[in-house]
């Protein structure tokens, strides 16, 4: 996240200027999906009512949803995914630490499994 | 350390600090997203040609305003205060390290299992090597082993100063009088630098903090066990 761009690299962009959705988990995802939301949103509301103004005001109200509701949801997950490589590598180095002793998690789980 | 002209924040070395960086990101996109509401309401106030002088109250309205803050200010403070006790978490730290900010250099001491002191003073320019990074590089680093706990204990001779290593997560401050401590635990191995973050004089952007952490093993094997 906070490295510099090597030489060779395609540069850094970021959004407006300052927003580094390419390095951020979840952003640039949550950011298109709540793009895409607020056009559909607002260009079927003015498809239906042909009010433009308050069709901005949808398609605004639909790009905050849109986006929340794809952050939280994407984060929830990534969140879960985490706790699953930790655990994952925890058991993986304990496997490598204690393999063929009786600390070996696969021997006590084998043994518990027999009994 | 931090490039030029970086904006955010540094890669995590610690546990703590990954979460620090994922709250950073929930904040920011809620911000963001505030941010952009707001503007557009001051765009529609801007550009509006509607002119109504006879409201007198908008109940609806002022409910919502009142109740999504006070939702989003929960969505905030719950991941917020779970990092808060998790950085205060008793993990019976491995290793003991204290370190006494002074006028402008700091002092470590290794009293776990030799009497190791030493100050650290920032390299002036005209004694850095190829490579060395200017207004950070310093004479003695702070060596510590990766994925054990350490317990820092910080306090200050004379002034204000401020321990910090933002890619630990870890600022706290050095009072004299007060021992403060901080614990963390490195997840890789490399250097890292800080600054000291309290203003404590002239020289006060002149005193960095250097932390080189190694793998466990390598860390038995070195001076810190033969005294």
């Amino acid at each position: 996240m906070a490295a510099p761009p090597e030489p060779g690299e395609p540069e850094e962009r970021k959004l407006l200027g300052f927003l580094d959705v390419e390095n951020t988990p979840c952003a640039r995802h949550s950011i298109l999906y709540g793009s895409l939301g607020s056009v559909v949103a607002g260009f079927g509301h003015f498809l239906f009512t042909s009010r433009i103004r308050r069709s901005c005001d949808v398609g605004v109200g639909g790009f905050i949803l849109v986006t929340l509701g794809c952050w939280f949801h994407c984060r929830y997950n990534y969140a879960k995914q985490r706790i699953q490589e930790r655990i994952a590598r925890e058991e993986i180095k304990k496997k490598i630490l204690y393999e063929g002793t009786h600390l070996d998690p696969e021997r006590k789980h084998n043994g518990s499994s027999s009994n | 350390m931090a490039h030029a002209a970086q904006v955010g924040l540094q890669d995590a070395t610690s546990p703590i600090m990954e979460e620090l960086i994922t709250f950073h990101d929930h904040a920011l996109m809620i911000i963001f997203l505030i941010c952009f509401l707001v503007l557009y309401a001051l765009f529609l106030t801007l550009t509006t040609k509607l002119t109504n002088t006879n409201i007198s109250d908008a109940q609806e309205m002022e409910t919502v305003w009142t109740i999504l803050p006070a939702i989003i200010l929960v969505l905030i403070a719950l991941p917020s205060l779970r990092i808060l006790y998790m950085t205060d978490e008793v993990n019976d730290p491995s290793l003991t390290i204290k370190s006494i900010g002074h006028q402008w250099y700091w002092t470590y001491e290794y009293t776990d299992y030799g009497g190791l002191i030493f100050n650290s003073y920032m390299l002036p320019p005209l004694f850095l090597e190829p490579g060395d990074l200017r207004l950070l590089d310093v004479d003695n680093r702070v060596v510590l082993p990766i994925e054990a706990p350490i317990r820092m204990m910080i306090t200050s001779q004379d002034v204000l100063h401020s321990w910090t290593v933002p890619t630990l997560g870890l600022k706290t401050d050095a009072i004299p009088g007060r021992l403060n401590q901080t614990t963390f635990t490195a997840t890789r191995p490399g250097v890292y630098y800080g600054q000291c973050s309290e203003i404590c004089g002239a020289n006060h952007s002149f005193m960095p903090i250097v932390l080189e952490l190694i793998p466990l093993k390598i860390f038995e094997m070195g001076p810190v066990f033969t005294l």
